[in-house]
């Protein structure tokens, strides 16, 4: 008999067994906690495998407790599937500890929270084997004139700061809205998501400017209708100019593409949610271009022979699925690697059989 | 009677993240429950409802459509004959009847019946992120409705029926 209770409340990471399976003699460091992350740690302390998992952040989930807002995501639910993979499976996380990469600190969203610094090659000579699962945290920025001025915000830097204001951080400031007129440049999920944490935080008015039309938003006409019965203003075709303001930002100029006239647009705040780019540590090092293509031997295997990669930082923004795929994938070709070699017959890995396998 | 179990989908909580389908994906390959786009841009996904009167067990001239003694609707690939005409895809309501290029050529949720045998539930409903899913008694499907919910349900059902489903 099924028992139902189990698992509600639960995002069960480690859903492919109920019980720990016995304990093998094998351990694997995974850098980032995000959905990928966790996957695959759930799919390899589910067979007995070791797993520490790393995370510059405070809290395991990565964007989907520390990007995504809350009224989307049941943040709960998260964390008890992080718990869960703690209690159950054995799984060790390592917060605050961010894994050493090339470029300097202080550089992503969330750097500041990291207590502990470590280098890959100290994972590297701890684990049999490691997974690479950092997501895609750099924000694209806005190059127009005016980019840099005082109240210009990629998403991430609007978003994050609401989540993780929580852990009581002294570098982690709300921004602040309320009363403000916001302009929100894009028109993709997280646009959407930082319209409404806008919304939440009292803004006075809210607009949502997008170079082309309702029907072209990857978020879809239903998101775009929903937030204008919310009162906000909709401006499509429209791209961002200019910048204005003295130290902060006070105007943003827009060519409008079906006059090809520019309109001057009054904002304390500007937003910029025109996406995010991969930051892997060791970019080169672990040759991910090659891997991106498909030029590897071993499925999601990076240039370093036991360093593996999934989720985000593979492929860029994507969804919460296809992290959550790419971890499993990466996993299942991580433990084949490791049992054939444990035989010396790395060679019989049938590379064309697990690739197309989709 | 036994108890008949279904998964439940609220539409209003679900996030169109794709965890369902992938973790479907993972394990049998051919997803069958599966992502769609509607015309206003919303990614939902698309399910079997192990229907109490189900129309692709109806169709199907092999007898390879059954049920079993949890209430899921089991698709027997060593009955099927994997047909040209594909009765039961065309025959299911809700989209929830797979092509596949391989074997039969067809698929269907099994509500994960291997999982069932040692005790766990479908994999979509352990893994959804925000707790969309429900494994649950056909006859709690109802208790588990809300305004919300079945306001999205009807914009799923208008995309996948568009002439049928007038209401
Ligand atoms: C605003 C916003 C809204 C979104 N909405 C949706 C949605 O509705 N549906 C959906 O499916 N997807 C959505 N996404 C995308 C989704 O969140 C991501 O695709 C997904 O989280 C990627 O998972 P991941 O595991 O690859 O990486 P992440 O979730 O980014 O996790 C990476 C983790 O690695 C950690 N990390 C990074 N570098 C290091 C290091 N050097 N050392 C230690 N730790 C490190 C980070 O702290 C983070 O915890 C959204 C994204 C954003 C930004
Ligand atoms: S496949 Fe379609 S018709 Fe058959 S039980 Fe599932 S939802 Fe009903
Ligand atoms: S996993 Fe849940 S939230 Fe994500 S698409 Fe499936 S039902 Fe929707």
């Amino acid at each position: 008999m099924v028992s139902l209770s189990v698992h509600s409340g639960v995002m069960n990471f480690g859903f492919l067994q109920t019980d720990s399976a016995p304990a093998i003699e094998r351990s694997v460091g995974i850098i980032g906690a995000g959905p990928s992350g966790l996957a695959a740690a759930g799919l390899l302390a589910s067979q007995g495998y070791e797993v520490h998992v790393y995370d510059k952040l405070p809290k395991p989930g990565g964007l989907m407790v520390f990007g995504i807002p809350s009224h989307r995501i049941p943040v709960d639910r998260i964390n008890r599937g992080v718990r869960d993979l703690e209690r159950r499976l054995g799984v060790t996380f390592r917060t605050n500890t961010k894994i050493c990469c090339s470029a300097p600190m202080h550089e992503e969203e969330g750097d500041h929270f990291a207590a502990d610094i470590l280098s890959l090659s100290d994972l590297t000579d701890n684990h049999d084997a490691v997974v690479v699962c950092s997501g895609s945290w750099k924000s694209r920025r806005l190059t127009i004139e005016g980019s840099s001025l005082d109240g210009v915000y990629s998403s991430l830097q609007f978003l994050f700061p609401i989540r993780a204001i929580k852990y009581a951080h002294s570098n982690v400031s709300m921004p602040d809205v309320s009363g403000k007129k916001v302009v929100v440049i894009g028109a993709g999920h997280s646009a959407v998501d930082v319209v409404d944490s806008a919304r939440t935080l009292g803004a006075e008015s809210i607009s949502l400017v997008y170079r082309r039309t309702a029907a072209e938003a990857p978020c879809g006409k239903f998101e775009i209708d929903r937030i204008q019965e919310m009162g906000v203003s909709w401006l499509e075709k429209r791209s961002p100019e200019v910048i204005q303001g003295v130290n902060r930002v006070e105007k943003l100029i827009v060519r409008n593409s079906l006059t090809d006239e520019l309109e001057e647009m009054e904002a304390d705040v500007v937003v910029s949610a025109i996406g995010e780019i991969p930051t892997p540590p060791f970019q080169k090092e672990l040759g991910l271009e090659n891997v991106r293509k498909g030029d590897v031997r071993w499925l999601n295997m990076t240039a370093m022979d036991n360093v593996f990669v999934a989720g985000d930082v593979l492929t860029g923004p994507s969804k919460i699925g296809k992290a959550v795929y790419s971890g499993l994938r990466a996993v299942r070709s991580l433990t084949n690697w490791l049992d054939l070699k444990a035989q010396s017959r790395e060679n019989e890995y049938n590379f064309e059989a697990d690739k197309i396998s989709r | 009677m036994e108890e008949q179990k279904t998964l439940f989908v609220d539409y209003s909580k679900c996030i169109g993240c794709e965890t369902c389908e992938a973790v479907c994906r993972f394990l049998y390959d051919t997803p069958r429950i599966a992502m769609s786009r509607t015309i206003d841009g919303e990614i939902v996904p698309l399910y079997c409802q192990h229907c109490e009167k189900a129309a692709c067990q109806k169709v199907c001239k092999r007898g390879a459509i059954s049920r079993d003694g949890d209430g899921a609707v089991l698709h027997n690939a060593m009955k099927c004959r994997g047909c040209e005409t594909k009765d039961c895809l065309i025959a299911c309501p809700y989209a929830a009847f797979f092509a596949t290029c391989k074997g039969v050529a067809v698929a269907k949720c099994d509500l994960c019946k291997k999982r069932r045998a040692e005790g766990m539930q479908p994999a979509c409903v352990e893994m959804c992120p925000c707790d969309a899913i429900k494994y649950v008694d056909r006859n709690s499907v109802e208790r588990l409705k809300t305004e919300a919910s079945e306001e999205a349900f009807k914009r799923v059902m208008a995309h996948i029926r568009p002439k049928k489903f007038v209401d």
